[in-house]
């Protein structure tokens, strides 16, 4: 069962080395390489998984260190694997969407200059992402939490003749390494406080620390994962993100690594309980971010930015229910939303690779003759994403609504109703997008296209199977957990984190019936937009402050980038130009003069030195004799 | 002890210092200026074994052996660069040697 969780953390690792050090192997064989040890990591999780199920509920928590990594004194790191439900939950998720991304991969990068570059990032990619959630403590968490980051930087910025893709990786390394940093404190203060990094020794000295450390703990490790899952207030890199290719955002930007903010408040639930305070604001946070998120997809005109607002929303949900303390539905919503985000973005990877690289829906439509199957993909994601029953994300993320309003209180309520604002939010944008892309007349530039032959068809089968295979997962991986009648999925989760807050199943039916019905409402209000060819948002002032995503990028820009600038021009000019530049000038040119006039001293003439040492001596005899 | 006491030994060490530094200091020919370091070398080496003398210790003589062997080895390079000077017509004059002047 370890050795599973083993094979599954390496298998990745093996293969981007495998890919970086064979040099001269085939594109396509630095393909198959990859999504090989992708898949047989999904083997390992399997056998973990199975391994874990077969014992006993109070033995399903299993600690393997491979060896003592630092040592300080007392105070011992090893390179350790934690193995329980949560972690091995993380394993399947990640490897097994992970494996199905880089199989779509080798179709849609088929042709690509740097193929053999992409497979091995994404190799490192699925390795760094699995050492985040196998880590059995939090210094090698931050140690996965960095090399995702730098996977991110690395295939965002994959095509770098793009100056776009430059900024944007540069955008989101900088807001991730904020939340690096954040991080780091908190670990510190849990080194210096607690003496321990381990998950079950922090979580035992937790109890004994004051409450200020215990909130200074938390607010650094919410600050982390708000960084990595793009929550406001440092949210603004994920749309830049889609600056990568295609299956770059279904993996990393959607499916796994901006989850792992979710995975990190679920993970460190005792001290985040140990601190309520810090928690409500994981779902106040969440549920701003899922309301504007949701605004400002309404008015995006690219296809991949449209759905990685959705993502944002989507994360605040799970920010929300981990924040609230339903722990089981947050990874739950994590896990259904891997599914039919990671097959939006690959049906919508498809529509761009059938288009030509065309990600404007303004010149998108009518295309669900051209890519019927595609179609049928892309429907069942944006319905599951809708939240309509019996698809994914209706169990999921109900029961996340729900939890709210299980918790009763003023904020349970607040989070309610801004849960639910967010449905109708979703069944809007999602299918305004639907509609633009897939119903009414072709538009020119797919009549041009298929006038002159040049369509790619609907792809290869190595992109068609895993789009099929997201589809069906999509349709049916919301049954684990149904309320009240068959719920193992959060049964297996319970055993990491006891939820705090637990519906009852009346208010799972009435959060359903509203639910359902606002996001019925969202599509009718779409559809009936996609009539009339209007825009969802008619206020032109509202239109523009969406358009803007909010002001975010500017409010940073003058907040910090401009004073930064111009302190750093102030000191150019004020300091480096007349103080520093000068004075070294002035060094030289002084050095120079004197030099000359001490030249004068040294004459050739022997005598004269015979003469000054005899006469230096005699001054040094009678300075000697006078002293003493 | 008998005979002359250390005074008259320093004071002739003494007088032979000075004979050999004005010596390098006034005369211009580099023979002569080498001549004048032996005597300034030797007047150190009298000093030197007058003390062992008086004090029973013969560390100073062997001190002064060894002045011996250092002088002995500067004369063989002051010689040769002398022999050097000449074969290049160079004028045997410390005065005009002086091309290092800063």
């Amino acid at each position: 069962m370890v050795a599973g969780a083993w094979i599954c953390l390496l298998a990745p690792l093996g293969g981007a080395l495998a890919i970086t050090l064979f040099g001269p192997i085939s594109r396509r064989v630095a393909g198959y390489i990859s999504t090989l040890t992708t898949f047989l990591a999904f083997a390992g999780a399997l056998i973990a998984f199975f391994g874990l199920w077969s014992r006993d509920a109070e033995e399903r928590e299993h600690l393997s260190t491979a060896y003592t990594w630092l040592a300080a004194g007392d105070f011992q790191i090893g390179f350790e694997i934690l193995v329980d439900p949560l972690s091995a939950m993380m394993m399947l998720v990640v490897s097994g969407v992970g494996g199905l991304i880089v199989w779509y991969s080798m179709g849609y990068m088929a042709g690509d200059e740097e193929e053999r570059r992409y497979f091995a990032y994404m190799s490192l990619f699925v390795f760094s992402m699995l050492l985040l959630v196998q880590a059995g403590n939090f210094l090698l968490l931050l140690v996965g939490w960095g090399l995702v980051g730098l996977a991110s930087y690395l295939l965002i910025g994959f095509w770098h003749k793009r100056p776009e893709a430059v900024a944007a990786a540069k955008k989101a390394f900088v807001m991730n390494a904020i939340g690096d940093a954040t991080f780091a404190l908190a670990a510190v203060l849990l080194i210096w406080n607690t003496g321990a990094l381990e998950f079950s020794g922090v979580f035992e000295g937790v109890g004994g620390l004051s409450s200020t450390t215990v909130n200074l703990v938390a607010l650094g490790l919410l600050g982390g994962a708000v960084a990595k899952s793009a929550q406001i207030p440092l949210h603004t890199w994920l749309p830049d993100a889609m600056e990568g290719p295609t299956p770059v955002s279904a993996l990393i930007h959607a499916a796994t690594m901006v989850t792992a903010g979710v995975y990190l408040l679920v993970r460190a639930h005792p001290i985040f309980e140990a601190a309520p305070d810090i928690q409500s604001l994981a779902a106040i946070l969440g549920a701003v971010t899922l309301l504007a998120a949701g605004l400002i997809a309404l008015v995006q005109w690219d296809i991949k930015r449209v759905i990685a607002y959705s993502t944002m929303s989507q994360i605040g949900y799970m920010f929300l229910g981990a924040g609230i303390g339903a722990y089981g539905f947050a990874i739950f919503h994590l896990m259904t939303h891997a599914f039919f985000k990671a097959l939006l973005f690959l049906a919508a990877g498809v529509v761009i690779h059938h288009l030509s690289d065309e990600q404007d829906i303004r010149r998108m439509g009518g295309l669900k003759s051209a890519l019927p199957r595609t179609h049928v993909a892309f429907l069942i994601g944006t319905v599951a994403l809708v939240g309509l029953p019996p698809l994914a994300g209706f169990w999921s993320k109900d029961a996340i609504v729900a939890s709210a309003l299980a918790r009763g209180d003023a904020l349970g309520w607040t989070l309610f109703v801004a849960g639910l604002v967010g449905v109708l939010l979703t069944g809007a944008y999602s299918f305004r997008l639907y509609f633009a892309v897939f119903q009414g007349k072709p538009q020119e530039a797919e009549t041009e296209r298929s006038h002159a032959h040049e369509t790619h068809g609907e792809g290869p089968p190595s992109m068609l199977a895993p789009v099929g295979i997201l589809a069906v997962l999509s349709a049916i991986g919301g049954l684990l957990s149904i309320p009240g009648v068959w719920h193992p999925f959060t049964d297996w989760i319970e055993e990491t984190g006891e939820p705090l807050v637990e519906a009852t199943t009346g208010q799972d039916y009435l959060t359903s019936a509203i639910s359902v019905a606002l996001g019925i409402l969202g599509i009718v209000l779409a559809r009936g937009a996609f009539l009339r060819d209007r825009q969802l948002v008619t206020a032109p002032s509202a239109w523009r402050i969406f358009e803007h995503k909010l002001y975010f990028d500017e409010l940073y820009d003058a907040l910090f980038y401009r004073p930064g600038a111009a302190l750093s021009n102030a000191l150019r000019r004020r300091v480096e130009e007349p103080v520093i530049e000068r004075s070294l000038d002035e060094i030289g040119s002084g050095t120079i003069l004197a030099s000359g006039g001490l030249a004068r001293v040294q004459s050739g003439l022997l005598r004269t030195y015979a003469l000054a040492i005899a006469f230096s001596v005699c001054v040094l005899i009678v300075v000697f004799v006078a002293v003493r | 002890m008998s005979g002359p006491g250390v005074g008259w030994y320093l004071i002739v060490s003494a007088a032979l210092f000075g004979i050999g530094s004005l010596g390098v200091m006034l005369r211009r020919s580099p023979l002569i200026v080498l001549l004048s370091l032996e005597i300034m070398l030797n007047g150190a080496n009298l000093a030197l074994i007058a003390f062992a003398r008086q004090l029973g210790n013969l560390d100073g003589q062997i001190f002064a052996l060894a002045v011996m062997a250092v002088a002995a080895a500067e004369v063989a390079i002051g010689l040769g660069l002398i022999v050097a000077m000449a074969r290049r017509d160079m004028a045997l004059d410390v005065d005009q040697a002086s091309v290092l002047r800063g």
